[in-house]
């Protein structure tokens, strides 16, 4: 009788063990990726916050424009010449993508931005609001064993109000 | 026993994992929400002018930011409910100082459009629970997570960027609020004219005072893409200094797209076009000062091509045609409190000791403060073809937060903190 019941909590371990194991491993995933998404949240919005309160920010350059790759490098090592420790692995200024929207004064809905004076003494619209995002996604990989998961891009995206100067 | 050990351990296991998982998302809400709530509160404070129709402005202004960030992981919008998520956007409240703001001054209460100076944005969204939900505690399978942001015009700067080059004189020196403009609440109607040697010109219609302006130096050599010294001259006129890396030609620490307090080598336009020689009031309007003039034309008309204007300036007509007017273009002469425009009628001066007569004389910044541009009393648009340069401009004080500049002593000066002067929006929480 007791080798029997001995068994048995043997054989219920041995079915719970991977449940268990696949429950604890989920969390430590999904508590990953939370955490790069918050911290990838928190960069893009570093970048549009700084560059909303810029002055002589020339956005008809896009991610060129000195200011611009300044706060995406400030954004990500904490230092403006990028000399700091980048925040998460393997993400690059490159992947950041910094557009800009101008709100419509008939309609007051966003549209894009009239870019036609860029490179012209008149330059380009001033927009209205600054939009960082990461394009094409950071993708991370969840790793469960024996289960093959597709990557997941992460796509975080901060519009800011431009409060800054032309 | 097994049986019994797992009844006790399921509901303990769920709250760990809850406490991983679903707290761990929690925090991530909240994020996300602060930095919506940053966003609308930095719209509302920017559109904080001391008008009337201001706080419409705001409103208006925050709820089109708010609306535009998500959240949990950028799925759910603000402002709109997804099932059972349900989210609040609070109006937002306007408070006169940050200590009524911060509850911490027990007669700060909410201010009017003329007085308010800082916003605060409360949003209330709900986070869905995972493993929290079947216990007691997060039976409703959500939670609401709130985030609170405070944003506001900043003390008075001690540098200003981007404000319009057109330094006035002190009336009194002493008087470090208005300078001797009179009090904002007086409506002051000055009539501007570009400084010359008098007798003075005539006031224009509903206006008894002078105000003689003379463009501040700021001609920049190195900016390739508005090379023309007519254009730089509009583009000043029509949106303020342009940010620029050119070492500012008066020598001056101070960039070139900003003014400081306390800067004493401040000079008189000095680019090719400039003639030294002091003009007489009776002479025609200097080129310098004609394609100022007609950058602040292009503010509240852009449609029209006075003949003086594509003299003046080089591109007059893509760059009158790429400016923004003034949603309020105004009626009749007005008062401030009743301005109800998107702010390109007001510029930004800076105040001088006293106007230089040539190029080789300084002039020290006391510091900035704004009016608003009148048009004729008929409703029209001033004229830009003025041989004095003159326009009708009510002094404001400083009520419009700027784009941008410093509230510390960067260079050097030795005069700031300033007591009184414009702010720039920033954020106190």
């Amino acid at each position: 009788m007791r080798r029997a019941r001995g068994g048995n909590v043997v054989l219920e371990v041995a079915m719970w063990l991977p449940i268990f194991f696949l429950l604890l491993t989920g969390i430590i995933q999904f508590g990953k990726i939370t955490y790069i998404y918050y911290t990838l949240s928190k960069t893009v919005n570093t970048v549009a916050a700084y560059l909303a309160t810029q002055n002589g920010v020339n956005f008809c350059n896009g991610a060129g424009d000195p200011i611009v790759t300044s706060a995406i490098n400030f954004a990500l090592t904490g230092a403006s010449d990028g000399s700091g420790t980048p925040a998460i692995f393997d993400l690059t200024a490159d992947m950041i993508g910094v557009t800009t929207q101008c709100i419509d004064p008939a309609t007051g809905t966003p549209g894009t931005c009239d870019t036609s004076g860029c490179g012209l003494p008149s330059g380009g619209q001033r927009p209205d609001l600054i939009v960082v995002s990461i394009p094409n996604g950071y993708i991370v990989q969840p790793r469960i064993p024996y289960i093959l998961l597709d990557p997941i891009p992460l796509k975080p995206q901060s519009i800011m109000p431009n409060v800054g100067g032309s | 026993m097994s049986i019994q050990l797992a009844v006790i351990m399921v509901p303990v296991l769920f709250g760990m994992m809850g406490f991983a998982l679903d707290l761990g998302r929690l925090y991530l809400v909240r994020g996300e929400l602060n930095h919506a709530a940053e966003a609308a509160a930095m719209a509302a404070a920017s559109q904080l002018i001391g008008t009337a129709g201001a706080l419409d402005h705001a409103n208006t202004a925050a709820q089109q930011a708010i609306a535009l960030n998500k959240y949990y992981f950028g799925s759910l919008t603000l402002g709109q409910d997804a099932g059972n998520l349900t989210n609040t956007i609070t109006d937002p409240a306007y408070f006169s100082t940050v200590a009524g703001a911060t509850g911490n001054d027990p007669n700060g209460s909410a201010a009017g459009g003329t007085t308010a100076r800082h916003v605060q944005i409360s949003v209330t969204a709900d986070a869905p629970l995972l493993f929290w939900s079947v216990l007691s505690l997060g039976a409703s399978r959500k939670t609401p997570i709130a985030a609170q942001v405070l944003a506001g015009v900043s003390a008075p700067l001690c540098v200003a960027c981007g404000i319009e080059p057109f330094a006035v004189a002190a009336k009194d020196a002493s008087d470090l609020v208005d300078f001797g403009f009179g009090s904002p609440s007086d409506d002051v109607h000055y009539t501007f004219y570009y400084n010359c040697t008098p007798p003075a010109p005539a006031f224009l219609p509903d206006s008894g005072q002078y105000a003689p302006y003379t463009i501040i130096n700021r001609y920049d050599a190195g900016n390739t893409t508005v090379s023309d010294e007519t254009d730089q001259l509009f583009r000043y006129g029509a949106g303020g200094l342009l940010s620029s890396t050119t070492p500012n030609p008066t020598g001056s620490t101070v960039p070139l797209g900003c003014v400081g307090i306390g800067d004493s080598v401040e000079a008189v336009w000095n680019g090719p076009l400039f003639t030294a020689v002091p003009q007489l009031c009776t002479a025609a309007l200097p080129q310098v000062a004609a394609a100022a003039l007609c950058g602040l034309f292009s503010r509240v008309d852009n449609a029209t091509l006075p003949a003086a204007c594509t003299t003046a300036v080089t591109d007059y007509s893509p760059l009158a045609a790429a400016a923004t007017i003034d949603t309020d273009p105004g009626l009749t002469q007005d008062l401030y409190a009743n301005y109800n425009g998107n702010g390109r009628r007001v510029i930004t001066v800076p105040v001088v000791d006293a106007l230089a007569p040539n190029a080789a004389t300084p002039m020290n910044v006391l510091g900035f403060r704004q009016f608003l541009i009148q048009p004729n009393p008929d409703g029209t648009s001033f004229n830009p073809s003025d041989s004095n340069g003159r326009f009708v401009a009510t002094y404001i004080g400083s009520p419009m937060p700027l784009k941008q500049g410093n509230i510390d002593d960067r260079f050097g000066f030795g005069v700031c903190p300033a007591t009184s002067g414009p702010g720039k929006v920033v954020l106190h929480q």
